[in-house]
């Protein structure tokens, strides 16, 4: 069916994942729900696991640096707990009725990752020191 | 230290072999910079005319791309270059931002957490831009095309300006 289409076009094709309503509705969320988490992770501290590159050593969840071996990294557990919650509310999306995924302006995808910034620096108080 | 397959060190030392990862990060950057640039002034000064009319200038031409050529690209290219700086970020940890700590440049570390928030938000907008894109005939979409496009244009930069400072701080090998 989609043979003939002009992929250098950037033009939806019928049956792709760019007209598809169901990830519509899973980016959509996806892309709002990312920095709502992420910046709840980091200031919470919810990282789905701890890496010590000290040791190569890795937590299950939250812990802390171990004495004299090195720093505690939490970055990669923030981010993967924000992919895989931000990843199930998007597949739940897909299961609400189109009518109300249209009602979501889609201006808050770039707002919502905006929006982040500021309060992030706030999380980030502890280096602003002169 | 750090997470290097054993088979790269019988041929490169460790220390090149980081400075090599690093200056592919570096490059990638650059890459995904200049084709965010393109795309975000392109959306923000869409050009009206054919550039055949007429002898078009720099700034003109600058703008002329064709968006949605970009956009797998641009995805790509963040998701690689995250990798990279990832993977990286392993011995950021232990041999950069330490010294960075003890001679007090607080404010250039608390730059680069920054850098590393945005560039997990920046991941999390990919899925979304790439479909804005692959509807780029859509004018539904148009609004939030260019939002997302400029975002993620002006999160890019960001990190590539703090990429810059820390690696003028304190790079590696030094």
């Amino acid at each position: 069916m989609s043979t003939a289409t002009n992929t250098s076009s950037g033009a939806a094709t019928s049956g792709s994942l760019a007209s598809s309503v169901a990830f519509r509705s899973f980016v959509t969320v996806f892309a709002i729900v990312t920095p709502v988490i992420y910046t709840a992770c980091e200031m919470r501290n919810w990282p789905l696991f701890t890496y010590h590159p000290g040791t190569n050593k890795v937590d299950l969840f939250w812990a802390a640096a171990v004495k004299d071996e090195g720093p505690a990294m939490y970055w990669y557990g923030w981010t993967a707990t924000t992919l895989i919650v931000a990843g199930v509310l998007g597949l739940l999306a897909t299961k609400l009725p189109e009518s109300t995924m249209r009602k979501i302006p889609l201006s808050l995808t770039w707002i919502a990752s905006l929006a982040a910034i500021p309060v992030l620096i706030y999380a980030l108080r502890f280096f602003w020191r002169w | 230290m750090g997470l290097i397959p054993d088979f790269i060190l019988d041929y490169v030392s460790d220390n090149t072999f980081w400075t090599i990862l690093f200056i592919v990060h570096a490059l990638l950057a650059v890459a995904l910079l200049g084709a965010l640039t393109h795309q975000a002034v392109a959306v923000l000064m869409p050009v009206r005319q054919p550039v055949g009319a007429g002898v078009p200038g720099f700034v003109t031409r600058f703008r002329a791309v064709h968006g949605p050529g970009y956009a797998v690209a641009v995805c790509v290219l963040w998701i690689v270059t995250f990798f990279f700086g990832a993977w990286i970020y392993t011995k950021y940890r232990m041999y950069v931002r330490i010294p960075i700590e003890q001679a007090g440049y607080w404010k250039t570390q608390g730059v680069f957490e920054l850098k590393e928030h945005m560039a997990v938000i920046g991941l999390g907008l990919l899925p979304i831009y790439w479909y804005f894109w692959k509807n780029a005939r859509n004018p539904e979409y148009d609004s939030a095309r260019k939002g997302v496009t400029v975002t993620l244009a002006a999160f890019c930069w960001f990190m590539f300006l703090v990429g810059h400072i820390l690696n003028n701080v304190r790079g590696f090998g030094s």
